[in-house]
């Protein structure tokens, strides 16, 4: 018999899922960025439609109340998901170093540049007098 | 006979300003064939019309970003322009034009990659403080190499070294992760003594705070560089 709460579980995972599928749609989110919050939503998707497996793993895994597992899941999911942010953030912040060390070197190859310039408009300038 | 280098004097700046006509003009009056690069790490005195009078190349960004990120782009800078060797000072004098020949010398003459200006290597009375000591020797003990003196920020580096560190500079407060950087990479390198001098003028940037997280991302080098892969020119 399917309970109220499996009924709950099975609408927010199809809800999550359409959510993560539709910013991807609006380019709100790139793909290779979606692949984790995919995959989450499949697992709660596919734990809500088999309650018989949270069940199977809560007594595997020694655990007296079934929904815990759940939540253990949850709580990995985000811990993984923030460590991956960070991985990212890591990378952006040395693409950002990058770019800002890359502008700063041509913001002085142009002074150099400009300089070079117009020292012979100068000479030019006092040569004609 | 040693072969002659093209040298730049990276000088990694910020609220520098009333120091560096002095620190550039006493680099031009010791090593006039020496270039001479400032990075202004997004200073807010009047650091960019003092470089223009100056006339010196300098790099500039809006935000303080921190010196190893202001000397690994000088890095990047001087490997660009194909400089055989970079020698970095500190803006605020304390590190003297009369020492760069002898931080050269062993680059020269290919004795090493990396040359550090030690403040306690050979004078007996320049003693460090008891966290400088234990510093130097956990860093001897993690890079297999003895330091004396490794929060020194007068150094220079040969063609070898600025190409790896072009890339590979440590960011943050760096002194310390370079030396086990050097080491762990296998690049050749010496001290040399060089005498303490204080600041010209005006106050270190250095805090409390600032130091604290200086320690934690040092503690943290000590464990994770050695376990780096070894990266290569």
């Amino acid at each position: 018999m399917t309970s109220r709460i499996q009924i709950v579980a099975i609408v927010g995972s199809v809800a999550f899922l359409l959510l993560v599928l539709e910013l991807v749609r609006r380019r709100r989110l790139a793909e290779e960025y979606s692949a984790l919050w995919i995959v989450a939503a499949l697992v709660l998707l596919f734990a809500s439609l088999r309650r018989d497996m949270i069940d199977r793993t809560a007594s595997w895994l020694g655990i007296y109340y079934g929904p815990t597992v759940l939540l253990l899941g949850l709580l990995v999911v985000v811990a993984a998901a923030l460590l991956w942010m960070s991985v990212i953030l890591t990378k952006q912040q040395g693409q950002i170093e990058h770019l800002i060390e890359e502008t700063a070197i041509l913001g002085a190859e142009l002074r150099a540049e400009r300089t070079r310039d117009r020292l012979p408009a100068v000479t030019a300038d006092r040569s004609g007098r | 006979m040693s072969a002659p280098l093209r040298v730049l004097a990276l000088i990694p700046a910020y609220n520098e300003a009333r120091n560096l006509p002095a620190v550039v003009g006493r680099i031009r009056e010791r090593c006039p064939g020496v270039a001479v690069l400032v990075v202004d790490d997004g200073s807010t005195d009047d650091t960019v019309p003092i470089l223009e009078q100056l006339g010196v190349q300098w790099l500039r960004w809006p935000q303080r970003r921190g010196v190893g990120c202001a000397v690994r782009a000088g890095l990047r800078y001087g490997s660009r322009l194909g400089f055989d060797a970079v020698v970095r000072l500190d803006a605020d004098g304390q590190h003297d034009a009369e020492d760069i020949e002898r931080l050269l010398t062993p680059i020269r003459f290919g004795r090493a990659d990396a040359v550090f200006g030690s403040r306690y290597a050979h004078d007996a009375d320049a003693e460090p403080i008891l966290l400088k000591r234990m510093l130097a020797r956990l860093v001897s003990a993690v890079g297999r190499r003895q330091v004396t003196d490794a929060t020194s920020g007068f150094w220079a580096l040969g063609p070898r070294a600025v190409t790896l560190l072009a890339t590979h500079h440590p960011r943050g407060y760096p002194e310390p992760e370079l030396h086990l950087f050097l080491s762990h990479n296998r690049l050749s390198v010496e001290e040399v003594g060089v005498p303490v001098r204080e600041r010209l003028s005006g106050q270190s940037s250095l805090t409390v705070l600032r130091l604290v997280a200086a320690a934690a991302r040092v503690l943290l080098a000590m464990v994770i560089v050695p376990l780096r892969a070894r990266v290569s020119p």
